[in-house]
């Protein structure tokens, strides 16, 4: 397309050094591109002309295609832009294998691998999400088994403390009858004793007595 | 003005035009069966074909779940795919990703294997090697494939009631709307086929004019012009899709 319309830019020039070339104008799809003229017999004449013109590209376009070797002349003879043949369906057969192939190599396997991980990786942060949960649980268990420890040891330590204060009361209260009894038989041997000490005072007492008289009364 | 013209006649006296020939419109032929074919085109889309099967086969052949070089470009590709004809097309997009993708990836690589592949290395006896796309025959076929396809759409989706669609504001505009289905290939084609060859010749014109630096920016603005070309190719052909698939309220 550019082509064409670079070509289509020079063509009033060329029309207008060579009178024979015919203007073509055809559909796109057999469009080909203006011939260039071969002859270049009247190039001074050719180059006065284009000098005339004002624009400095056209006379530059001009000066191109006078000095245009003729191999150039030919191949644009022959080019063709719109050239519509077998290349269209093979093209799209080998596309449509193209699509095929690569559906298998690629977008299928990798696309299902992708989802696949896509999943993986969903579930995985589901299941993380659900231990939070079960953590909590676990938090909660672990509180109760502390609870229970304490309330065990708490009542260990009553149970103790109570043992305890009972063997003291007994040992206390063993202590005080062993005292008492102490007392007791201090208490009875100190009024044997006495007794004893009255009963030997008693048996003295009549000697006493007998002396005193025999002391006093003068015999 | 001298200056100029003297230039010019020295230039294609030293015969630099026939280093750098312009060759537009200048085919290999081949006979098959008594028709002709375009065999630089036939060459250079069976190495584009090849390039895009062996790669892909190469990156993906053994998938792994934390992606390394190569199947990473391809997995961001296939994401660019989906994305796009997800856009385009809507929910029901995944059937059409292999065409949508195939077109995106067969005009993206034709196009840069014709800026990027030294090809004239290769002599042909007539016509050169170049960019597939460059051809109004491959543009053509991919163009008349999107309008099959786009009609596949819809008429697998809606029976024969795609055809109400002719009518759908009124049916005052049922010309349009049947003008409609010729100018989508016609357009999708010549923008294409128009797009490469002037960016080819405009590359191949400097490169003649001035052989050093000055084409390379044009060189690059090729590439991104055939890039862009690629995606706008496969963003219309899924438009085109989707607006047959989905339902007229």
């Amino acid at each position: 397309m550019a082509a064409n319309s670079i070509m289509a830019s020079s063509k009033p020039l060329i029309s207008l050094s060579s009178n024979q070339q015919p203007n073509r104008v055809q559909i796109p799809k057999f469009a080909k591109l203006p011939q260039i003229p071969k002859s270049l017999t009247s190039s001074t004449d050719l180059r006065s002309k284009a000098l005339s013109l004002s624009s400095a590209t056209a006379k530059s376009l001009a000066l191109i295609a006078a000095f245009a070797p003729p191999s150039m002349a030919e191949a644009m003879e022959k080019a063709q832009l719109f050239d519509f043949n077998l290349t269209l369906p093979i093209i799209v057969v080998e596309f449509l294998f193209l699509m095929f192939a690569l559906d298998k190599v690629y977008y299928s396997p990798l696309g299902n691998f992708m989802d696949q991980r896509d999943a993986s990786i969903k579930e995985k942060l589901a299941s993380v999400k659900d231990t939070s949960t079960e953590v909590k649980e676990l938090d909660e268990q672990a509180a109760a088994v502390m609870r229970a420890a304490r309330a065990e040891i708490a009542a260990a330590l009553n149970k103790m403390k109570k043992e305890t204060q009972v063997e003291v009361e007994e040992k206390l209260a063993e202590g005080r009858k062993k005292v008492e009894e102490e007392l007791k038989e201090a208490l009875a041997s100190l009024e044997s004793q006495k007794e004893e000490t009255i009963k030997a005072l008693d048996s003295q007492i009549a000697a006493l007595s007998e002396d005193i008289v025999k002391k006093v009364l003068p015999s | 003005m001298n200056v100029l013209s003297c230039s010019i006649n020295t230039l294609i006296k030293e015969g630099l035009y026939e280093i750098s020939g312009v060759e537009v419109g200048q085919h290999f032929y081949w006979q098959i069966g008594g028709f002709q074919v375009h065999a630089q085109v036939l060459i250079t889309s069976w190495v584009v074909i090849a390039i895009l099967l062996g790669s892909a086969v190469l990156a993906i052949r053994n998938p792994q779940t934390i992606p390394t070089d190569g199947q990473n470009f391809f997995e961001f590709v296939l994401e660019f795919i989906r994305d796009v004809s997800k856009t385009q097309i809507g929910e029901e997009y995944g059937p059409w990703v292999p065409f949508i993708g195939t077109l995106f990836l067969f005009i993206f690589v034709s196009n840069w294997s014709g800026a990027l592949l030294p090809w004239k290395i290769i002599q042909l006896p007539q016509g050169e090697l170049a960019a597939p796309t460059n051809d109004i025959n491959t543009t053509v076929a991919l163009a008349l494939l999107t309008s099959v396809a786009y009609f596949y759409a819809g008429l697998s989706k809606k029976g024969l009631g795609y055809f109400s669609k002719y009518i759908q504001p009124t049916p005052i505009l049922l010309p349009i709307n049947i003008l409609e289905d010729f100018t989508k290939p016609l357009s999708l084609s010549f923008r294409l086929f128009g797009n490469i060859l002037a960016d080819e010749l405009v590359v191949v014109v400097l490169v003649s004019l001035v052989p050093l630096v000055v084409p390379i920016p044009v060189m690059f603005l090729g590439l991104f012009t055939s890039g862009i070309q690629a995606l706008i190719f496969a963003t219309l052909a899924a438009a085109y899709i989707g607006e047959s698939m989905e339902g007229h309220h």
